[in-house]
This record gives C-alpha cells, sequence and structure tokens, in this order.
C-alpha cells in the first residue's frame, strides 16, 4: 500500500462519520422545513419573499416533492456511509477481502444507482414547474461512476471467494 | 469431505512424528496438523509431491475416498 492510500485510510474515518453527523443534521432539518411548511401561514411566499404559484400552479407542490426526494436521499446516503465506513474498519481490522465487504459495496452501487435517479427526478421537477423545458444538469461521470461500482463489487466478490477457497490449503 | 487423509497411520508404521515430518517436507507444522486431521480443504501439488517423498509412499496412500464420511457442505 502506498503513502497516499495509508493517509487516505487513516483520514478516512473521521471524514465519514463528520459526512454522517453532517447527513443526519440535513435529513432533520429538511423534514422539519417540510413538517413546518404545512402549518406556516402563506408558505411559500412568506419565507421565499415572493409568490411562487405565480411561477406555476404546481410549484409549491414541485418544492415539497422535491424536499421528499432530499428525505429519501439522506436516508440512502445514511447507508452508503455505514457500509463505507464498515468496509473501512475491515481494512484497519487487516482483513478487507471477505464476502461481506463485496456485498456492502454491491449496497453501495445500488444506492448511487438510486440517488442518480432521484437526481434525474429532480431535475424533471425543476423543468416542469420552474424552468419549463429546461432539462439541463445530465452528467455521465456519476454513470460511469455507478457502472464503475458494480463492477468493482463483482471483482472483489470474485476475490473473495478464491481467497475463502485458498484457507484450509495445505 | 468423503476424502480421508491417512497421515496419521502413515506415520505411525513409519515411526514419525508429525514434527519430523515438518521438518523434513518444509511444512509447517499447524498445517500438517490440519491436514492430519481432516480439516484442509485442499493440498498442493507440491505438499503431496513432498509428504509422499518423505514417507516413500504413493498419493493414493496418503488420500483415500470413503462415501460414508459426510461431503463437503
Amino acid at each position: 500500500m502506498n503513502t497516499t492510500s495509508t493517509q487516505a485510510l487513516a483520514i478516512a474515518r473521521p471524514i465519514i462519520q463528520g459526512l454522517t453527523a453532517l447527513n443526519i443534521l440535513y435529513g432533520v432539518g429538511i423534514a422539519l422545513l417540510l413538517s413546518t411548511s404545512f402549518f406556516m401561514q402563506g408558505w411559500p411566499e412568506g419565507p421565499l419573499g415572493f409568490d411562487l404559484v405565480k411561477m406555476h400552479p404546481l410549484a409549491p407542490l414541485g418544492l415539497r416533492v422535491i424536499v421528499v426526494i432530499g428525505i429519501i436521499g439522506a436516508v440512502i446516503v445514511h447507508l452508503i456511509l455505514q457500509r463505507l465506513l464498515a468496509i473501512v474498519d475491515t481494512v484497519r481490522d487487516g482483513d478487507p477481502f471477505i464476502l461481506e465487504n463485496a456485498q456492502r459495496l454491491n449496497v453501495i452501487a445500488w444506492g448511487v444507482l438510486v440517488l442518480e435517479v432521484l437526481r434525474l427526478f429532480v431535475i424533471a421537477i425543476a423543468a416542469a414547474v420552474w424552468e419549463s423545458g429546461r432539462l439541463g444538469g445530465f452528467s455521465f461521470a456519476p454513470w460511469l461512476a455507478v457502472l464503475m461500482l458494480f463492477v468493482l463489487s463483482g471483482v472483489f466478490a470474485h476475490g473473495a471467494r478464491m481467497r475463502a477457497d485458498l484457507i484450509g490449503t495445505v | 469431505m468423503a476424502i480421508a487423509v491417512r497421515l496419521d497411520e502413515l506415520l505411525h508404521a513409519r515411526r514419525m512424528t508429525l514434527t519430523e515430518l515438518a521438518a523434513r517436507v518444509d511444512i509447517t507444522l499447524a498445517n500438517l496438523s490440519i491436514l492430519k486431521t481432516g480439516k484442509a480443504k485442499a493440498i498442493r501439488f507440491s505438499t503431496l509431491e513432498a509428504i509422499c517423498a518423505a514417507l516413500e509412499c504413493q498419493p493414493g496412500d496418503l488420500l483415500a475416498f470413503d462415501p460414508v464420511l459426510p461431503a463437503e457442505e
């Protein structure tokens, strides 16, 4: 393992824990904002300072749907971070090439895939209620990352099975 | 596993201990113990060759198929 990888692993745990705390704060924050919006007089024009309904009659609903997607996204990010932390812990314990890590990587790949699909939903909603017809923000890079994660989890699973075969070989 | 390892019998017939065999074949005592107790999942040809050379036997003398033994999960 080179120096960069060792340093990255050393700081990975506190970074993941920090990101987990920030993500929980984000999820709880937007969940509170969503629940408050149902009881607040003059929502959304009051807090925003302008009448969103004038832009599009479904804009307030679109805003709420995006917030719900944001909460779902926070839950998925939490699941991803927990699995990433578990993978980092197995490296620290000295035995990362196990089938459990391949399964964790597979869950992470599915998580990133769902996050990307949710992002497309947000783009579609924004295009429908705010900027009609403007469907921007698509990028190939996240999809490439999803593909790479699925390939890596497959490679990891195969490697872990090969290693399991070697254990008990004399 | 339905494969039986007869290392114990071979060592007994040659009045040899597992420690002596380990020294002769350059295989750790722990690994030979795993083999002797039938806990090994696989055996390398190089290990088989070294044991057969040290004990002057054939692979068939060391390993046997016993259908009575439970198959591997």
